[in-house]
C-alpha cells in the first residue's frame, strides 16, 4: 500500500499549500500559453516571443552585458523619490484636510480638478518648467501617487468610529494623545490601502515620465525598443516593471503585516 | 444616610430641529445618587435616558441646569476624571490589546507604567479575564469585549459609573451571566452606578433605586426603591416583590409609549 500513502502525503501536502499551489499553477500555465501563442500561433518574433527568449535576453542584460542596470537604477531613483515625496506630502495633507474644515474648503477643489485631469497631459508642461532632467519625472510620478494617497489619509481619519472619539473625551485625553492614540493608528490601514493604490499609479508614472526625452529608464527602455522593434527587450522592459511593481507590493504587504497586526487577514 | 455624590439640578438639552426649532431631548431633571448606590434609568426608546448619560459625562454640554460631583459643579469634560463610561458597543481599540485598552484611561496621569499596569491586570482580573490580558478585541466574544470596557471604565477608579446599556448588544444568556458578573463587582467595588437600561427585569435585579423616564421630551415621571435584599440572584426574579415591581414599571412605560403615539412610533 505504499501508493496510497503517497497518495495521502501529496493530498496532504496540497491542502495545507493549496494556496500557494494555485499561484504557482496559475503562473506555469500562462507562462506556458504565452510560449504556446508566441512559438505555434504567432510563430513571428517581430510581434512576439516566447518567454524563454526574454528570460535569455534578460539574463543577458543582466550578467553578460549589463546593459539593463543603469535602466533599473535610474527607474528606481524616479519612482522612489516621487513615491516617498508624495507620501511625506500625502499623509499630513490629508489629515489636516480631515481635521480642519477650513484646510479641506480651500484644498478641495484644487484636488478634485488635478485628481480627475489625465496626468500625461501635464507631462509636457512639467518639461517646460522642470526641464528634462530628473526634476520633470519625479514631478509625474508624485502627481501620481499623491492623490491616492492623499484622500486614503483624508477619508482615513474622517472615518475614525465616533465612539472612539467620545471615548477619548470620556477618558480626557489631550488633543495631541487623541490624534497619536486613536485617530492615527484608526487611520493606518487606510493609509496603508493608499500607499497601495499608489504603487501602480507611480509606475504608470515612471513609464509615462521615460518616455518623454529619457536617456535611462525601463520607460526609455521599452519606448526605444518599440521603435526599434526589438521585441525581446520590449519584453525585459515590461517584465521589469511588473517586477518592481510584485516586489513594491510584496514590501508593502510585510509593512501592513507589521504596522497592524490586530488585523486577522490582509488582501493577499 | 450618606450625601449625594451625584447631584443633577434642572438638567435639559435641546437642540435644533430640521424646521430650525429647539428640539428638546430631555429637561427638568433633578436627581440625586448617593455615595455606593445603584440608580437605574429606564423608560421608552428615545427618551434622551442615553443623551442624559453623555451630557453627566461632558461628552455633551447640557443646554441648562447643573451637574456636581461632590459638591463640585462639573463644566465640560475639561475637568478631573471622576466619571467612568461604559459604552453600548464596547469601544475598544481594535489594535490594542485588553491589557492595552484598560491602559488606554491610565496613560499620562503621572503613574509609573508598571503601577498603570498593575492596576489593569487588578481590574481585568476582578472582571474575570486574567489570562486575556494579550487579547486582541478581535480575538474575544461580545461578553468579554464589555468585560474590557467595563474594566476600563473602573481602572480610573472613577467616582461614579456610568453604564450605557452595556448588555443591550448580547445574546438573553450571555447578558443574563452578565448581570450576575456585574452584581458581583458592584459588591466588591461599592462603585457608584448610574445605570441605563430599556429593560425592566434588568433594572430591577441590579438597582437600589429606578427612575422611569417619561417618552420626549424626557423628564422624570417616577421613581422606584427596589424593595429586595442583597446579594441577589436570579432566583430574586421570582420572588412576588420583583414581579409586581415589574408589572407596575411595564404598565407606567406602555403608557408612555401609548402617549408618544403608541408602538408603531417607537
Amino acid at each position: 500500500m505504499a501508493s496510497d500513502g503517497g497518495m495521502v502525503a501529496i493530498v496532504g501536502f496540497y491542502r495545507d499549500n493549496s494556496r500557494a499551489i494555485h499561484k504557482a499553477l496559475s503562473i506555469l500555465c500562462g507562462l506556458v500559453l504565452w510560449h504556446y501563442l508566441a512559438a505555434v500561433v504567432v510563430a513571428d518574433t517581430a510581434f512576439l516571443v516566447s518567454p524563454l527568449t526574454v528570460v535569455s535576453k534578460a539574463y543577458e542584460m543582466l550578467f553578460v552585458t549589463g546593459e539593463l542596470y543603469p535602466h533599473l537604477f535610474a527607474s528606481s531613483w524616479i519612482f522612489l523619490y516621487g513615491y516617498l515625496l508624495s507620501i511625506v506630502v500625502g499623509v499630513p495633507l490629508g489629515f489636516l484636510m480631515a481635521l480642519s474644515p477650513a484646510v479641506r474648503d480651500y484644498a478641495h477643489p484644487w484636488m478634485t480638478t488635478l485628481y480627475t485631469t489625465p496626468r500625461i497631459a501635464f507631462a509636457p508642461v512639467l518639461l517646460l518648467w522642470l526641464g528634462i532632467g530628473a526634476g520633470s519625472k519625479v514631478a509625474i510620478v508624485f502627481l501620481g501617487c499623491v492623490f491616492p494617497i492623499l484622500i486614503n489619509s483624508y477619508y482615513g481619519m474622517r472615518v475614525v468610529d465616533r465612539e472612539f472619539v467620545e471615548l477619548a473625551r470620556s477618558l480626557r485625553m489631550k488633543r495631541v494623545a487623541l490624534f497619536r492614540k486613536i485617530l492615527l493608528p484608526a487611520s493606518l490601514p487606510f493609509i496603508l490601502s493608499g500607499l497601495r493604490l499608489a504603487l501602480g499609479r507611480g509606475l504608470t508614472g515612471v513609464a509615462i515620465a521615460e518616455w518623454f526625452g529619457a536617456t535611462a529608464g525601463l520607460g526609455y527602455l521599452v519606448y526605444f525598443a518599440g521603435q526599434t522593434l526589438n521585441v525581446p527587450v520590449l519584453f525585459v522592459g515590461v517584465t521589469a516593471f511588473g517586477l518592481m511593481g510584485i516586489i513594491g507590493f510584496e514590501i508593502l504587504r510585510k509593512i501592513e503585516d507589521l504596522a497592524t497586526p490586530w488585523k486577522t487577514s490582509h488582501p493577499r | 444616610m450618606a450625601s449625594a455624590i451625584l447631584e443633577l439640578k434642572n438638567l435639559s438639552r435641546e437642540v435644533t430641529g430640521r424646521n430650525g426649532e429647539p428640539f428638546v431631548i430631555f429637561r427638568g431633571i433633578n436627581l440625586s445618587v448617593r455615595d455606593g448606590e445603584f440608580v437605574s434609568i429606564v423608560g421608552p426608546s428615545g427618551c434622551g435616558k442615553t443623551t442624559m448619560l453623555r451630557v453627566i459625562n461632558g461628552l455633551i454640554p447640557p443646554s441648562g441646569g447643573q451637574i456636581f460631583v461632590d459638591g463640585r459643579e462639573q463644566k465640560g469634560a475639561g475637568g478631573d476624571l471622576l466619571m467612568g463610561f461604559v459604552f453600548q458597543g464596547a469601544a475598544l481599540l481594535p489594535w490594542r490589546t485588553s491589557l492595552n485598552n484598560v491602559l488606554l484611561g491610565l496613560e499620562g496621569r503621572g503613574k509609573s507604567p508598571a503601577g498603570a499596569r498593575e492596576l489593569a491586570r487588578k481590574y481585568l482580573d476582578l472582571v474575570g479575564l486574567s489570562g486575556f490580558e494579550q487579547h486582541y478585541p478581535h480575538e474575544l466574544s461580545g461578553g468579554m469585549q464589555q468585560r474590557v470596557n467595563l474594566a476600563r471604565a473602573l481602572a480610573i477608579e472613577p467616582k461614579i459609573l456610568l453604564m450605557d446599556e452595556p448588555f443591550a448588544a448580547l445574546d438573553a444568556q450571555t447578558r443574563s451571566f452578565m448581570q450576575l458578573e456585574l452584581l458581583r463587582i458592584w459588591s466588591q467595588t461599592k462603585k457608584t452606578v448610574l445605570f441605563v437600561t430599556h429593560m425592566i427585569a434588568e433594572a430591577i435585579l441590579l438597582s437600589d433605586r429606578i427612575v422611569v423616564f417619561s417618552h420626549r421630551p424626557g423628564t422624570i415621571r417616577e421613581e422606584f426603591r427596589v424593595p429586595l435584599p442583597r446579594p441577589r440572584d436570579m432566583e430574586v426574579k421570582s420572588d412576588r416583590r420583583f414581579v409586581e415591581l415589574e408589572n407596575t414599571l411595564w404598565k407606567l412605560i406602555e403608557e408612555e409609549v401609548k402617549a408618544a403615539g403608541g408602538f408603531a412610533k417607537l
